[in-house]
């Protein structure tokens, strides 16, 4: 049973430590390969967390349509790009879900115990639910085209907000990360994301322009970081006019209180993150 | 000892609990180290700190000569980590698990595929190589997550309780390879709860409980700071259980009290001061009381004597499930 201590490396523990960028950059590799790999094998998944979104967006589209009014707008139109975005905050909730099943089996200390950058397997998950939410994304769009939304503002800004999209998600994952390190079992942390998540949703522009809330509301539906990510990507899917007559914001307020929150979000989520996986 | 594990005075406190109290704990290069307790002693919190999952309170620790708080990266180079739960990935296959965790070793690709199919080789799996983990058992589990460990042949290795929730089988298998990387110079570092393993596999020992090392030296060391012998008879009747236990009381001037006796199954067991004149005392006594003797022998106090006379109570093995079976009869067998 040679083969059990024989290395067929001999690298010193100096060099093995050693962490140049190349390094991290392949780390983070490994771990969101593994991600990725992950999600691939389970079809199950891959298909319900497809069909759920494609529901709620025929839902939107046909049976809210029917008895929601947007003046001047088609309701399908106006309700796509937050349908979009409430798909990118829940499959963002998706990350913490992850971690905490890793934290559970033992992968994080596995990782934390090898001379790999400290970075990866944060990073490394950000990347994989980046790549995923993406995919997600574009299957999205093409369903809601088919149901006859449409793009009224040209190529260049529908690709701009699909990039929205996936920048709102892959800030999230960070606050979806941040919880799953904390409590480290998944069934909670299912449940623990959508304490914040669900009201920021219903208070925001999504469902209806801030206008038509409920006085009381609509302070906070105006500056909810949700409403900052509709609006953004409404106002590129239907163009600067469209946006402003339905919620009196121009794309310009909107992308701009998007990219502050945006910063917020990841700035605050990765420390206290990145502080949750230090201390173990 | 560069090459060891040294730990001085660790402390960690968790909230106002103190897992640590101040550990001193060593582990020659080349040797296997147990550290012995029942669950909650603090042995997965200190593994926890030499393997730089944890920060201690106080105290230093070095492994290899690195220190854990100060060159944390070093210390994990040169270390293998086998937890208590098996740290392998269900979605992937065996092989996928070797490469993923040798590359983030280090390793070029050809050489992590190359050692991961060894190592698979070696732990006899191979066959499952290529089979999604979901399918393994839990013995092939915890082969893989050891294997898993040694992709870069780790000159110091940590085994948190390898054997816990495994089949004899398997078990001994593992004990196997234990044997074998402590022949090949491996430094190991083993927490368990069974006291049996502890004596088969390691070097020395230290006993931890509540936070604090309690004993420490060669399982012979500490079965002599319990005491003398035990001589143990088994009676082909078990109805001259009880005459046996008093002669032999009055041979050797013993109150029966002193003498563990179980007439179901015909068992006495008796100190004595030393074992082979005992033995000659005993076979007189027993020919003179004519009594049947099925088996008769001299033996050491085993490991759980030891614990139980150390900490006060019974090894954490004897009371979940093994403890309604075996009972109190701890002494029995070793």
């Amino acid at each position: 049973m040679t083969a059990v201590t024989t290395s067929t490396a001999t690298v010193t523990p100096e060099a093995r430590a050693a962490l140049p960028p190349s390094r991290v950059l392949a780390d983070i590799g490994l771990v969101a390969g593994r991600n990725l790999r992950k999600v691939a094998r389970n079809t199950r998944l891959i298909v319900f967390s497809t069909i759920q979104p494609l529901m709620q967006l025929i839902l939107f589209a046909y049976v809210f349509a029917a008895v929601a009014h947007v003046p001047g707008l088609n309701y399908k139109d106006f309700v796509v790009p937050a349908v979009l975005v409430q798909t990118m905050t829940f499959a963002a909730m998706g990350s913490g879900v992850g971690i905490a099943n890793d934290m559970q089996t033992g992968m994080v200390d596995r990782f934390r115990s090898l001379p790999i950058a400290r970075s990866a397997f944060l990073v490394g998950r950000t990347t994989s639910d980046s790549l995923r939410l993406g995919i997600q994304c574009v299957i999205l769009i093409a369903a809601a085209l088919i149901i006859g939304f449409r793009f009224h503002a040209g190529v260049p800004a529908a690709i701009g907000m699909g990039v929205v999209l996936v920048l709102f998600g892959m800030a999230l994952t960070a606050f979806s990360a941040w919880v799953g390190l904390s409590v480290g079992d998944p069934e909670t942390v299912q449940a623990a994301v959508f304490i914040p998540i669900l009201p920021l949703i219903f208070t925001s522009s999504a469902f209806a322009p801030v206008s038509r809330l409920p006085g009381w509301m609509q302070p906070v539906a105006r500056v909810n970081p949700i409403t900052s990510a509709i609006d953004t990507a409404r106002g590129l899917a239907l163009g600067d006019g469209t946006l402003y007559r339905v919620s009196q914001t121009h794309l310009g307020t909107a992308a701009w209180h998007f990219a502050l929150w945006w910063v917020l979000i990841v700035a605050v989520f990765t420390a206290l993150a990145v502080r949750r996986y230090r201390l173990g | 000892m560069p090459g060891g594990v040294v730990a001085e005075d660790l402390v960690k406190r968790f909230g106002s609990f103190v897992a640590l109290k101040g550990v001193d704990f060593v582990a020659p290069e080349g040797r296997v180290t147990g550290l012995l307790g029942p669950n909650g002693a603090g042995k997965t919190t200190a593994i926890r700190i030499l393997t730089t999952l944890l920060h201690p309170d106080g105290g230093r620790a070095t492994v290899a000569g690195y220190d854990v708080v100060a060159q944390p990266q070093l210390v994990r180079s040169v270390i293998g980590l086998t937890g208590q739960y098996t740290a392998v990935d269900e979605d992937l296959t065996g092989r996928e698990n070797l490469v993923l965790i040798g590359r983030l070793g280090r390793m070029a690709k050809r050489a992590a595929a190359e050692r991961g199919a060894e190592l698979l080789a070696v732990f006899g799996l191979s066959d499952a190589a290529d089979r999604p983990l979901r399918t393994y058992s839990g013995g092939m589990r915890r082969r893989l997550d050891l294997a898993a460990s040694l992709m870069f042949a780790p000159p110091v290795l940590f085994l948190d309780e390898p054997t816990t929730g495994l089949d004899p089988r398997s078990r001994l298998e593992l004990w196997d390879v234990i044997t074998e990387l402590r022949q090949r110079g491996t430094t190991i570092v083993l927490t368990t709860q069974y006291l049996e393993e502890a004596d088969h596999l390691t070097d020395t020992i230290s006993v931890i409980d509540a936070g604090h090392i309690i004993a420490e030296g060669t399982a012979d060391e500490l079965k002599t700071k319990v005491g003398g012998d035990v001589l143990h008879l088994t009676l082909v009747e078990r109805a001259d259980t009880r005459r046996a236990a008093g002669a032999l009381a009055r041979a050797f001037g013993v109150p029966e009290t002193e003498l563990t006796v179980d007439l179901e199954l015909g068992t006495v067991l008796v100190p004595v001061a030393a074992g082979s004149v005992a033995l000659v005392e005993a076979v007189r006594t027993l020919d003179a009381a004519s009594v049947h003797v099925a088996d008769l022998g001299v033996r050491r106090p085993s490991l759980d004597d030891v614990f139980l006379s150390l900490t006060g109570h019974v090894a954490e093995e004897l009371r979940p499930e093994a403890a309604a079976p075996r009972g109190r009869r701890t002494v029995v067998g070793g």
